[in-house]
């Protein structure tokens, strides 16, 4: 690797050393001094648009915007002299000047750039008295954007966006000076798996989701980092909930998902299949432990799982190979894999451990992978051969059948499994999500989803990614992890469940 | 609709093109010579020219709208561009568009119904030392005053 030359610079008197081609908005940020900014974002070139970034250079008759000025040896850079502050403020009034101001029922409000700006640099009195432009309030753009061109300030962060991450080119800016707009082609509308990306990088509320308008505001939201489980890409993402569960019958709990930051994975991007997964935190979950024996009754998951235990133990050891069997899949976290190593094919010595995963989709050459599950590395490195049950050969022999999610029916149909397991005497579902199996099993367990639990996934490129809960679990939900680790405790296996990982 | 410039325009364009190692670097002059055979520039030959250029069509309908120089909807016989710029608005051209709206009874970007004239009004035509001015057909008139507009309207239709 080649040597990255260092610039030595000084920065509002602090002596500031950054790579060569760092900009001095960076470079500034990297000292820890933050520049406002709307138009700069890492992920492209500066454009330098928006004006807001000026600093003072010396040795320069005029400020110059940092976003576009690249650090040079010996520079002298001030961002909060008296001329710097004012010309932030003239800026932002100029912005301002044809901002509609309609904070109250704005989604960015909370969040924007050009609020929290004015709260800091700007603060003063408006005194125009002429008219503000009235311009499309609510535009649609394709695939739920909506586009308001009075809260647009020109930035082109999503033109640019469109144009060098995706590729796509969707919009673009039309017309000039007062009249100057964004907007797509024809009605041409945006069309790529991620648009959703837009809305992170709209420094104001121009761009806004429908999926998320008018549903709750940006400071109730508890923001927890962890990794998307939707495909084995691994991409940082941010999960955004209110806390204060349970809530009202229909209400939501993760109001989105949105995307986190990582250069190894993901930059600062994810796709809508992923960003989509907030649906899958929140809606179509198993609320509570059902004993289809006794489907109304309240039941917790520890008492449920002595029945389990008892049916496992009343297969003599010797014929348990044969006779018990478990599917798992490849959502299950490193740590949990381990303990289904240690418990099911150790301890217990099953032969009989499958896998069923959702079936693969199409890559789209950018972030989503063909497999849509999160941690088919792990599944590896816990020592897991995968592979599928076969359903005749399961039906013939098997007693007692443990299935972990319901991802048989993506490879099966409802009729061959249903038929299958008409001929096994006990089985037992563990699944985070109601589904055709659930009528089948004896015992049906509501388990947490990924981002309710903590854990480590291995993306497709064998990078091991550990995450922390990212959302609150929805009352009554159970961790395979706990599962595992209480079906051991119960069966008087030691799995030695504190050296998982 | 699909829409292909005259075998001489095209051979026009290839000869603008040629010399840019950047070939979307020439769109301004290519969208020129389109607009000089089409008398503007509509959305098919739009399709054309992201083709020929290897650019997406929204980027030269970014253009279009940028520049008062073209025109997206075929304009009347003749076009006259009044400049509503800094110098010229402070000389006196809002009174001039007016007296042009009056005359012409049309608004801004309108076409007489008889389809002999197009009023636009334009930012700068770079003739600030003459100011207000306007273009009639590319020949540049100022300072002009309403009586001098109403001669240059009673020129035009003489020479009809």
């Amino acid at each position: 690797m080649s040597e990255v030359k260092m610039v030595g610079l000084t920065i509002d008197g602090r002596t500031v050393r950054a790579a060569e081609g760092t900009n001095v908005l960076q470079a500034a940020e990297q000292a820890g001094i933050s520049i406002p900014h709307f138009c700069y974002h890492p992920a492209f070139e500066a454009e330098g648009n928006c004006r807001l970034c000026l600093v003072e250079i010396e040795g320069l008759p005029k400020l110059d915007s940092a976003c576009s000025t690249v650090v040079r040896e010996g520079m002298i850079v001030r961002t909060s002299t008296a001329p710097v502050l004012e010309a932030r403020k003239d800026v932002l009034e100029f912005l301002l000047a044809e901002h509609p101001l309609d904070c109250p029922i704005c989604d960015k409000a909370g969040e924007c750039k050009l609020q929290d700006y004015y709260d800091r640099h700007g603060l003063f009195p408006g005194w125009f008295l002429e008219a503000k432009e009235k311009r499309q309030k609510k535009i649609s753009i394709g695939k739920g954007l909506l586009l308001d061109r009075e809260r647009c300030i020109l930035c082109t962060r999503c033109v640019r966006y469109l144009r060098k991450v995706t590729g796509t080119g969707e919009l673009g800016v039309f017309e000039r000076g007062v009249r100057a707009e964004v907007g797509t082609y024809d009605d041409a509308p945006i069309d790529n798996n991620y648009s959703g990306n837009l809305v992170d990088i709209c420094p104001v509320g121009a761009i806004t989701d429908t999926d998320f308008r008018f549903k709750t505001r940006a400071w109730f939201l508890e923001k927890r980092p962890t990794v998307c489980p939707r495909c084995s890409r691994g991409c940082a993402v941010i999960v955004e909930s209110v806390s204060g569960y349970p809530l009202e019958e229909g209400e939501r709990r993760v109001f989105r998902i949105r995307a986190g930051e990582n250069p190894a994975v993901n930059g600062y991007w994810i796709c809508d299949f992923g960003r989509a997964g907030r649906r899958d935190i929140d809606e179509g979950r198993q609320e509570r432990v059902i004993k289809s024996a006794s489907p109304e009754s309240e039941l917790s998951w520890q008492k449920a799982l002595a029945d389990v235990m008892a049916r496992i133990r009343s297969v003599p050891g010797p014929e348990r190979a044969a006779k018990v069997a478990v599917i798992l899949n490849s959502r299950m976290t490193r740590e949990e894999l381990t303990l289904a190593k240690r418990l099911f094919a150790e301890g217990l010595s099953l032969d009989k451990i499958f896998f069923a995963d959702p079936k693969p989709g199409a890559a789209d050459g950018f972030l989503l992978t063909e497999e849509r599950v999160p941690n088919a590395r792990g599944v590896l490195q816990a020592g897991f051969s995968p592979r599928l049950p076969d359903l005749d050969a399961l039906a013939a022999s098997v007693e007692v059948l443990l299935v972990f999610g319901s991802h048989l029916l993506d490879h099966f149909s409802e009729e061959a499994v249903s038929r299958a397991l008409a001929k096994i005497p006990s089985k037992f579902l563990f699944s985070a999500h109601t589904g055709p199996l659930d009528r089948l099993a004896e015992i049906v367990f509501p388990l947490a989803v990924s981002a309710e639990k903590s854990g480590t996934y291995i993306n497709i490129d064998g990078l091991r990614q550990s995450f922390g809960r990212a959302a609150e679990p929805a009352p009554g939900v159970v961790s395979e992890h706990e599962i595992l680790g209480c079906l051991a405790a119960g069966l008087g296996l030691n799995v030695g469940e504190h050296d998982v990982r | 609709m699909s829409y292909a410039p005259s075998a001489a325009a095209v051979k026009k364009i290839d000869g603008i093109i040629a010399p840019y190692p950047e070939k979307s670097a020439a769109l301004l002059p290519v969208l020129r010579v389109v607009q000089d055979e089409l008398g503007c520039v509509p959305p098919e030959a739009e399709t054309w020219v992201a083709a020929k250029l290897g650019i997406q069509p929204i980027r030269i309908r970014e253009v279009l709208s940028f520049y008062t120089m073209f025109r997206r909807r075929p304009a009347g016989k003749t076009i006259i561009q009044v400049c509503r710029n800094l110098s010229c608005t402070l000389a006196g051209a809002e009174d001039i568009i007016g007296f042009l709206k009056e005359r012409l009874h049309v608004g801004p970007d309108g076409t007489t119904p008889d389809g002999r004239i197009t009023l636009v009004t334009v930012e700068c035509l770079g003739h600030c030392d003459h100011s207000p001015c306007l273009q009639i057909d590319g020949i540049d008139h100022g300072p002009v005053t309403r009586d001098g507009v109403a001669a240059l309207l009673e020129e035009l239709r003489a020479h009809e």
